[in-house]
């Protein structure tokens, strides 16, 4: 399982696209910076079916008052949670 | 316990890269791991940018490197490729092309990209910050 | 067949090129990466994908001011054996190339293939 991390908005960027087409069945998608926005309501379907596997992470959500409007279905983890991500994960890529 | 390398391609106060890279680089540390190296490439080489005077009341990235290298004994590698062509010279560099003033210092060293090719292959996570 | 498990491009080293010539220094500094890990004797694999497909674009040249290309220093690869060259098939499709006309010999991958690559290299960069 590897730890996929994204910065950029699925609105403005597709790289997004990259990020999905490089993941395998059981790797994870963290969402950080303004790759946040993708937590949202309606931009998250985005992502498709990740479910269990989309995280944002909560300070960039939380420093852009976003985290009223985070999908339920976004896991939101903090700065520790971040870093227990990439412990878990074999590796990561970095989508940027 | 496990091995951390961080690799930094934002530069300082343009894109929100630094400060997730140093952020995670301080949660890291505070874990436990051994963060043994952050190497800057790309426009991550203006970190290691002495002159930088940012507000007072804005974080100053370039000196939370150099306390994290201080704390936790982090070496701070600089490519020197992409580092001279953006004006980015240590004391030696600067003499060595006739240039007055020097605008890398200890605790940030130049040194060439195989050290990150080393520094990934080595530790047991290299995460990318890009801006 | 793009797709044929057996083919799987395995290495130490997964370099990405999402960048195109020119327009920034991503692709230039991905590929000196590349070089440098190869001089090293690491097995490198290079996967352009998006934008990064027209870096592979024959019949490029230097730009104004003296600006440097990439194509030089592409054609360096073979010298360093770096010759695991994948291009993403849909960025191919996309950018109306065909595999069989790009400036190096490559092989097109598919969606499969893509979403394995990460795990069978030991490191990952994406420039």
């Amino acid at each position: 399982m590897l730890l996929h991390i994204l910065n950029r908005s699925p609105a403005t960027s597709e790289v997004y696209r990259q990020a999905l087409s490089a993941m395998g069945a059981a790797d994870r998608l963290l969402l950080i910076e303004d790759g946040v926005q993708g937590a949202l309501g309606p931009l998250v379907e985005c992502f498709g079916d990740l479910t269990g596997r989309l995280y944002a992470l909560e300070e960039d959500l939380s420093a852009r008052g976003l985290v009223p409007l985070c999908d339920a279905s976004v896991v939101k983890v903090d700065v520790e949670g971040f870093v227990t991500l990439t412990e878990e994960a074999m590796r990561t890529v970095s989508w940027f | 316990m496990m091995r951390y390398g961080i690799l930094l391609m934002g530069a300082p106060y343009s894109s929100q890269a630094a400060h997730s890279a140093l952020r995670f680089a301080r949660a890291v540390a505070g874990r436990g791991h051994r963060l043994e190296g952050v190497f800057f490439y790309h426009d991550g080489v203006h970190n290691a940018a002495r002159l930088a005077a940012p507000p007072q009341d804005e974080p100053h990235l370039v000196d939370g490197w150099a306390a994290l290298a201080e704390d936790h004994g982090v070496s701070l590698q600089v490519c020197i490729a992409a580092a001279l062509r953006r004006g980015l010279l240590d004391e030696r560099e600067a003499a060595r092309h006739g240039k007055q003033g020097h605008s890398v210092e200890p605790p940030f060293e130049l040194t060439g990209l195989g050290q990150l090719v080393d520094l990934g292959l080595r530790c047991d996570r290299l995460v990318t910050f890009g801006p | 067949m793009a797709n044929d498990k057996a083919q799987w491009m395995e290495g130490d080293l997964l370099v990405i090129l999402r960048h195109g010539p020119h327009g920034t220094s991503w692709l230039r500094e991905g590929l000196d990466a590349a070089l440098v890990a190869a001089a090293f004797g690491r097995r490198v694999t290079l996967l352009f994908m998006g934008e990064g497909v027209t870096a592979l674009v024959p019949g490029q040249s230097g730009g104004p001011l003296g600006q440097k290309g990439t194509a030089p220093t592409l054609e360096m690869l073979e010298m360093y054996d770096i010759d695991s060259l994948l291009v993403e098939a849909d960025a191919l499709a996309r950018f109306g190339l065909c595999v069989d006309g790009l400036l190096l010999p490559a092989r097109a991958a598919g969606p499969l293939e893509l979403s394995a690559l990460a795990r069978t290299h030991a490191l990952v960069l994406t420039f």
